[in-house]
């Protein structure tokens, strides 16, 4: 079906105004002087030499958003996975009981869930430890890989695995040879999206690092009562370039449409 | 397929026996693991919302009233009446409802017309919608503060195309003055209800695509060929057609973004007027910030969450009745 005239305004409207914040962000990170203007003043790159390089503030933080967001997305999916199998095996009381622990954290307001484990480590003496951090965003987007996990175990064949009995594979074979090669991609795909969202994590991340360390996010949250600078901004277009990059890789090698919900029948 | 292995020949009876004891096990303790992760820090916050402060930034585990009280009816009731913290909650409400209204308003043609694009069409705007719902806060943040700065943005723009001086010549600046976007010189933004509730609604548009987006490209295309066919309108079609059949996700949609947008901290440190300032802020400040009360900010956290609870509850109740209408 052809688009409307209406519709195709309607997009290309919507595109813009999504765009236009990160658009005029990514120009203030070429501006000379401190602040952010735009158009920027007297251009310059040194901005970004400032972020990756020589400003041992930043470098630190992106080290640390960097080891935080892939170790965190790791255990979302070493959670999610033995849930999603053991759901799509036998839905039991219990594999619910699962799922609806790792919903908790999305259902609430983020803010609350961040004040409790800060609550939480502060008693357990793990607050401002990097791992409390990594336990923390590997709970909270938990969630991501489960429906990602649960989608793929969803699309194979049951007659595979009838096949596979029939042949007299056990359990653990079926699942090396059938379930494990045709569930990868759902997968990598979990991991991604649990990875960018942790990158990109601010609030709970606030609460559980108790200043002892900071990311990215943080730091530039740090930074805020004295003014964006441009070299945030460079940090602003590192984050967007690693979520289209990330994103595209999933559209890639994976079916974006059929992981965010679309119907299958149509093309 | 490689299935003739040493544990393939196994009897059947053996291996279920053998499967099943271990797995219950590693059941239990992903249960235990994720209920410490996932249900405890809810725990400490209940606990601690009804502890005792300790004066300098402690509390200790108790049992006293004293936080919701003061949420409730001020601290120094009987004697007066205090409804800060009251106050502070609604605005928390009206700014999420209005943001996640307008999200869901604006992302409701959108995810129409994207269902409506090629396959190809629809991957290329996927990556970019999610590009832009995972980017952080901060960033957001920063983008629309650069928008609405009076130096380089929105104002700056007005002024030079003219439309301040319009304004003024209409006598018409006088109205913007007494609604908070004007200062006596131009336009002003920052600090704004309106900017609050523009930068939220940014903030969850692309939540609110993704979560219409199921519902809509499910919408059976013959269905609205054939309204089309036999002579309705595309508004027609739209009100007796599209509109009944995602009416379900769209109040679901609003309702789970509003519960996210409860909580929304950034956005209204750094747009909304001191005197506008949301629960979540009050929150930041009794656990982390200037105030220091665990205790009072545990409280007001629950407080959040039971009006979230509260609205989740009735959101599924009505959409129950509605199912059933």
């Amino acid at each position: 079906m052809r688009l409307s005239k209406f519709g195709f305004i309607f997009m290309a409207l919507s595109g813009v105004v999504l765009f236009l914040p990160i658009l005029v962000v990514s120009a203030s990170a070429l501006n000379g002087g401190r602040s952010m203007l735009f158009p920027p003043q007297d251009p310059t790159l040194a901005r970004f030499g400032e972020f990756f390089i020589s400003e041992p503030i930043w470098r630190n933080a992106l080290k640390n958003s960097v080891i935080i967001s892939l170790s965190s997305a790791a255990l979302s999916v070493l959670f999610a996975w033995p849930a999603a199998y053991f759901i799509w095996k036998r839905s039991t009381a219990l594999s619910r009981v699962i799922a609806g622990l790792m919903a908790m954290p999305f259902a609430v307001p983020p803010i609350v869930f961040g004040v409790g484990l800060g609550f939480m480590w502060a008693f357990s003496g793990g607050l401002g430890t990097i791992w409390a951090g990594i336990l923390s965003l590997g709970a909270l987007f938990a969630a991501l890989p489960l429906v990602t996990i649960s989608i793929g175990l969803q699309s194979i064949d049951d007659a595979h695995l009838d096949a596979a009995a029939t042949m007299g594979a056990t359990e653990a074979t079926a699942f090396r040879t059938i379930v494990l090669p045709q569930t990868i991609p759902y997968t990598i795909s979990g991991f991604f999206f649990a990875m960018v969202l942790s990158f990109n994590e601010f609030i709970v991340m606030f609460f559980v690092s108790s200043s002892a360390y900071s990311t990215v996010t943080l730091q530039i949250f740090n930074s805020l009562r004295n003014g964006f600078t441009p070299t945030m901004a460079v940090a602003a277009i590192t984050f967007i370039v690693v979520s289209l990059v990330v994103f595209s890789l999933v559209a890639r090698f994976g079916d974006l449409p059929r992981l965010m919900g679309a119907d299958q029948s149509r093309r | 397929m490689s299935v003739s292995t040493a544990e393939g020949m196994a009897p059947d009876g053996v291996k279920e026996t053998e499967g099943r004891e271990p797995a219950l096990a590693f059941k239990i303790a992903l249960v235990i693991l994720l209920g410490i992760l996932c249900l405890v820090p809810f725990l400490f916050v209940l606990a601690i919302s009804v502890g005792h402060k300790i004066e300098g930034a402690g509390w200790a585990f108790g049992f006293e009233l004293t936080h919701y009280k003061r949420f409730l009816l001020g601290a120094t009731w009987p004697e007066t009446f205090q409804i800060l913290y009251l106050q502070k909650l609604g605005y928390s409400l009206m700014f999420a409802a209005i943001g996640a209204v307008i999200a869901v308003a604006l992302a409701f043609p959108f995810t129409y017309f994207l269902t409506r694009l090629t396959r190809r069409g629809q991957t290329v705007w996927l990556v970019l919608l999610l590009s832009s719902l995972s980017l952080s806060e901060v960033f957001i943040v920063m983008g629309w503060d650069i928008l609405l700065s009076a130096r380089s943005g929105l104002p700056a723009l007005l002024d030079w195309v003219g439309f301040t001086d319009l304004m003024k010549d209409w006598g018409w600046f006088q109205w913007f003055r007494d609604i908070g976007l004007a200062s006596p010189r131009a336009f002003k933004f920052k600090t704004s209800g309106l900017a609050t509730v523009l930068c939220m609604s940014y903030l969850v548009w692309p939540y609110a695509v993704i979560l219409l987006y199921p519902a809509l490209s499910r919408l059976e295309p013959s269905l609205m060929e054939a309204a089309r066919t036999m002579g309705a309108r595309p508004s027609v079609v739209m009100r007796t057609v599209v509109l009944p059949s995602v009416k379900l996700p769209l109040f679901g949609s609003t309702l789970l973004l509003f519960v996210f947008l409860l909580g929304t901290y950034v956005t209204v440190t750094v747009f909304a007027d001191p005197s506008q300032h949301t629960l979540a802020v009050s929150i930041y400040d009794s656990v982390r910030g200037s105030t220091l009360n665990a205790p009072f900010g545990a409280a007001q956290s629950v407080i959040l969450l039971i009006t979230a609870a509260v609205f989740l509850f009735a959101g599924q109740k009505l959409s129950n009745a509605g199912d059933r209408a």
